[in-house]
């Protein structure tokens, strides 16, 4: 990272030497690092993951490199350049070194620009955000977002609460956990009845914030067989935290008969996972701060099943 | 310091002149802080106009505009007066610049009674969805300031009384002029924005 | 003892001199001399890092196992909402207003602030907001629990109907801060502008007052735009229009823009002042004149033109348009760049230097270590794919709090103990400043470290209770946050025995070049009374052999006999 001073005449071998093996052992373990970032993500179960995880991989890789560089000057300069006790002289006074300081204004305005540019083309390949309509409160959003053309599974609508999830199909039925087919790409249409919230599924590595009096048009494609995490990832409220059920990404014939199955079974009380907790406050004679009571639970065909275990 | 020091404290800069006079700067830099709030409140009222799914509430079809423009000529006309008070003062003609700074006064006020009578003559509320809030909010928001601009030159106006008060400059009332215009200019913008763009 | 045994000028001085009478009673007064409102400041906001970081030890103790068992879900709520609230507008923006005011008019050589009063105003705006914010805590209800966001309409519903809520203090608590920074700004840039002394021209001043400049620069583009918002959120709160209610046509997300304009600039306006203490401080700890000073200082102007154009990217997933989410990914990521010019030009600082590892050196290198990781972390964060599996996960907490304490408390931290024997006329005791140090690093990279990979596996910011799996992250966390409780410890034993018994401390104990270091230790009231010293040379001029001013000798003697 640094240069070598400019002090001596002809070439210095020695630094040159040890420069160089510093930087082969930055580029060494920045590769290391990169490689092991993919392990800190969970499994890749959208189209959308394989593109977060190698574009964090090679800021993981540029990043490393940086901070070892960086900081490696640094260790260098505390362990060999420190001033003796009692010692009061200056160090070199050196003011600047213009080729040096375009260099490093230049080099880091590329690397982003390049970052930039690649990210741009991830976000376009990916096009998971269509429209979003404001509606107004009391009309059927359902209307007013036509379905995603790019989409063959869909429009399932996503209904989010204080604080549960609703989901219907486009033949009527309802459940409380999310169950798509693999690798087809469905539209949603995200609904928030109260206040925002954030549709987050870690495996798929896409959110998307939900927004009352908006109806967003939102695709992905799920990628691989599994139960994983739903999450709500904007705060919203008392139970927030509670604000969790399942996506169950199955084969496309298992859907199909999941559909079918359901639309058999009468409505029932869904997924209500903040209502234990709220009547165990209310036993206690509701205390702490205060809260709005969370809504009813949404009645559903398919109530699933939050004990069964998630992937990710 | 002590005498020894006298030759030397020749060649420094006393402290004390350094107090004074910065009234102007401060206050240039207050009113160019204070216009980012009308921004954000024009911002809004452009905003929630182009993209909210219910505008003007229901029964209402717009507002009325020949009030308010009589109400802008007056107002904007102020600040050319306002002008010609603050060079009467430079030219020290005290009675002049008091009779025309009164006057601005006078205009000012007929101004606010002038958004009084438009108010209370309107068919909808502070509560009357988001055209009600941000008509409210910007007309209120700017006659809060014109007040405030009213009450400023009446305390230039009695300042002016006081003996030796322009020995320091005059910078009180440039500040005040300063804001006058400025509550003008912003006027001018809400004017365009809420009863022209209908 | 008579008040007359003392020298008069140090009596005037904002240290409390042992046994002198009444002398204590400037700090509780509405007193005008910028260095006692910088002392009031700084107290102030220690205090309130005290109450912010309790707030926090529950919090970890809360998330140390997986279940909401420790606290209620709605006290969880509030607790975190009044720590990022309590730190950022009672601890933060008040200390770096304390630096301000202990530092511009010394550093330009100004006999104190353009507008004494306001600034004496500014300050005692902090207590009062401080009393509403607090007071919340104890009307029925709770105090504010959606967040330092706030963002409508979560924060409008008012569950239990009253007119005098949490929220409603919260964001009158905001507002009157905002007041009481809009004032101080004003007063800060026209000190600035017009008040430097003879000769110091735009560059010849020190780095410090570049970065206090742009940063008020930001607070006076910024933050009214976010008093704007919060006015907006008042009336919807309290008065029943729907700015951003979606029932009556309102926009939701609108709050946002409003919100973040201001509050993504706010983090440059905390540390770019930090940015001015590291190029203040390691020319003196290295021995070296700060590399590249003038890009350093053009560098902070660019932060600050950048700042406020790129708030869009903390809503990359809010529904905003894919046009807009790549113009406000590349102007964020811009930022790495005037960032980068100063990261690497304190690096070439430290470069061949003399370095000295005293306990402000500590917190600096330090700092700057934490912080080339935060930007890092920052050009993810704003690489939108990334941003939209990590955004509002404990990934953007781990590396907020990697800029917020790891960089810039670090900074306060170095800037406490460098200017502690200038403004108080005592040193600190060097052992326990280090032990100090030791004990916040490893705190600080414990409690803040691991966040990282709980966030990128997907655990959201804000819950009060969590999956199993995210178990081991949260637990080396808390740990790492007691330690961080347990380093406050020895910071509040140096700075009272200090200030009370610590050794006397020459005018310039560092060899500090700067106009502060040729003024007695504590400063008298006028600083430089009746004899501004003439600039002649750039801020930095260690090794080369100039004087900073002209007739140095006088003020070096002048100084030392004080």
């Amino acid at each position: 990272m640094m240069p070598t001073s400019t002090e001596n005449q002809g070439i210095n071998y020695g630094a040159i030497l040890v420069i160089s093996i510093a930087v082969g052992v930055d580029i060494f373990f920045s590769v290391l690092m990169a490689h092991w970032s993919y392990s800190w993500f969970p499994v890749q179960a959208s189209s959308a993951a394989p593109y977060v995880d190698s574009l964090f991989s090679l800021e993981t890789g540029i990043g490393t490199f940086i901070f070892l560089g960086c900081t490696g000057v640094m260790a260098w300069v505390i362990l060999f350049n420190r001033a003796p006790k009692y010692d009061e002289v200056n160090g070199d006074p050196i003011e600047g070194n213009i080729k040096l300081e375009i260099v490093w204004t230049v080099i880091p305005l590329l690397l982003v620009l390049a970052i930039a540019a690649y990210s741009i083309n991830v976000n376009n390949t990916l096009s998971t955000l269509g429209p979003k309509q404001k509606y107004r409160v009391g009309d059927n959003p359902a209307a007013l977002v036509s379905m995603d053309p790019k989409s063959t599974v869909g429009p399932i609508e996503v209904i989010a609460r204080q604080w549960s999830w609703e989901f219907v199909y486009p033949d009527g039925v309802r459940s409380s956990e999310l169950h798509l087919p693999v690798d087809q790409r469905v539209n949603f249409r995200l609904i928030s009845e109260d206040v925002l919230h954030s549709f987050y599924v870690p495996a798929f590595r896409l959110k998307q914030d939900i927004v009352p009096g908006s109806v967003i048009s939102y695709s992905l494609t799920p990628t691989r067989e599994g139960r994983y995490r739903l999450r709500d990832a904007m705060f919203s409220g008392a139970y927030f935290s509670q604000n969790q059920t399942d996506v169950i990404v199955e084969s496309e014939k298992s859907f199909a008969d999941w559909l079918d199955l359901s639309a058999k079974q009468p409505l029932q009380p869904g997924l209500d996972p903040s209502q234990p907790l709220y009547q165990r406050r209310l036993a206690k004679g509701d205390k702490g701060w205060a809260t709005v009571p969370p809504s009813p639970p949404p009645l559903v065909n398919d109530p699933g099943n939050p004990s069964a275990p998630h992937e990710a | 310091m002590t005498t020894s020091n006298s030759e030397v404290t020749l060649k420094h800069t006393p402290g004390h002149i350094k107090h004074d006079g910065h009234n102007l700067t401060g206050f240039i830099i207050f009113l160019c802080s204070e216009s980012i709030i009308f921004l954000a409140f024009f911002a809004a009222y452009i905003v929630l106009k182009l993209t909210s799914p219910e505008w003007l509430p229901e029964g209402v079809n717009g507002l009325s505009i020949r009030m308010p423009l009589i109400n802008t000529v007056v107002l904007v006309s102020s600040s050319f007066v306002a002008y010609l008070a603050e060079r009467y003062l430079h030219k020290r003609n005290l009675w002049g610049f008091r009779t025309v700074w009164l006057l601005t006064m006078a205009m000012g006020s007929y101004f606010v009674y002038g958004q009084y009578v438009e108010w209370s003559e309107l068919a909808f509320g502070l509560n009357s969805g988001v055209f009600g809030g941000t008509f409210y909010l910007l007309t209120g928001f700017h006659g809060l300031h014109v007040i405030t601009g009213i009450a400023l030159m009446a305390l230039m106006l009695f300042r002016s009384f006081l003996p030796g008060n322009y020995e320091k400059g005059e910078a009180g009332v440039i500040s005040v002029s300063l804001f006058w215009h400025f509550v003008d200019v912003i006027w001018i913008i809400l004017f365009v924005l809420i009863y022209i763009w209908q | 003892m008579s008040i007359s045994n003392y020298d008069a000028r140090i009596l005037k001085a904002p240290h409390p001199v042992p046994g002198a009478p009444d002398n204590w009673k400037r700090f509780f007064s509405f007193n005008t001399d910028a260095k006692v409102i910088g002392i009031q400041y700084i107290v102030t906001s220690l205090f309130f890092l005290l109450v912010g970081g309790l707030l926090a030890m529950v919090i970890r103790g809360e998330l140390i196992t997986p279940p909401a068992d420790l606290v209620d879900p709605t006290v969880y709520n509030g607790l975190y909402t009044m720590h990022g609230t309590v730190m950022l507008f009672l601890f933060l923006f008040p200390i770096l207003n304390g630096f301000n005011n202990l530092l511009i008019p010394t550093m330009i050589g100004a006999p104190d602030m353009a507008f004494p009063k306001l600034n004496a105003a500014a300050f005692w705006l902090v207590p009062v907001f401080a009393i509403v914010l607090m007071a919340s805590f104890f009307v029925p209800g709770g105090p504010a629990s959606s967040g330092w966001w706030s963002y409508p309409p979560m924060s409008l519903q008012n569950p239990l109907g009253r007119f005098f809520n949490g929220e409603m203090l919260w964001i009158t608590a905001v507002a009157l801060s905002g007041i009481s920074s809009i004032f101080g700004a004003i007063n800060f840039v026209t000190t600035i502008i017009r008040m430097r002394a003879p000769g110091m021209g735009f560059f010849r001043m020190p780095i410090f007052i570049w970065t206090a400049w742009a940063a008020q620069t930001i607070q006076l583009l910024g933050l009214p735009a976010l008093t704007g918002g919060a006015i907006m959120l008042l009336f919807d709160l309290s008065f029943g229009t729907t700015f951003f209610r979606p029932e009556g046509g309102g926009d939701p997300v609108l709050f946002q823009h409003f919100f973040w304009f201001y509050s993504h600039p706010a983090v440059y306006v905390l540390i770019l002042p930090i940015f001015g203490i590291f190029s203040e401080l390691f020319p003196v700890y290295a021995r070296k004149p700060l590399f590249g000073y003038k890009v350093v200082a053009l560098a902070s102007f660019g932060i600050t033109v950048l700042s406020l154009i790129v708030w869009v990217h903390h809503m990359f997933y809010s529904g905003t348009p894919q046009w807009m989410r790549n113009v406000f990914m590349l102007t964020t990521m811009l930022i790495a760049v005037p960032t980068g010019i100063k990261v690497f030009a304190w690096i070439a600082t430290l470069w061949r230097g003399k370095i000295r590892l005293t306990t402000p050196m500590l917190f600096c290198l330090g700092g700057l270590f934490n912080f080339i990781f935060a930007g890092i972390t920052g050009v993810m964060l704003a690489t939108v794919p990334i941003d939209v599996h990590v955004g509002n996960t404990y990934f953007v907490v781990a590396h907020f709090h990697y800029v917020i304490f790891n960089t810039i408390g670090f900074g306060v931290f170095a800037g406490i103990y460098h200017w502690f024997p200038k403004f108080t006329g005592r040193m600190y005791y060097e052992g326990l400043g280090k032990i100090h140090f030791v004990l916040t690093f490893i705190g600080a990279t414990l409690n803040f470290l691991p966040l990282h990979w709980a966030g990128l596996l997907g655990m959201p910011r804000r819950v009060a209770s969590y999956d199993p799996e995210f178990a081991i992250w949260n637990v080396i966390a808390s740990l790492g946050a007691f330690i961080l409780g347990v380093a406050s410890i020895p910071f509040i034993l140096n700075m009272i025995s200090s200030w009370a018994r610590g050794p006397k401390a020459p005018p310039n104990p560092w060899k500090a070049i700067g106009l502060e270091w040729l003024l007695p230790s504590p400063p008298p009231a006028e600083n430089f009374e009746d004899d501004i010293p003439t600039v002649i040379n750039g801020p930095y001029g260690y090794g080369l052999g100039k004087p900073l001013v002209d007739d140095e000798e006088f003020y070096i003697r002048r100084a030392n006999e004080a």
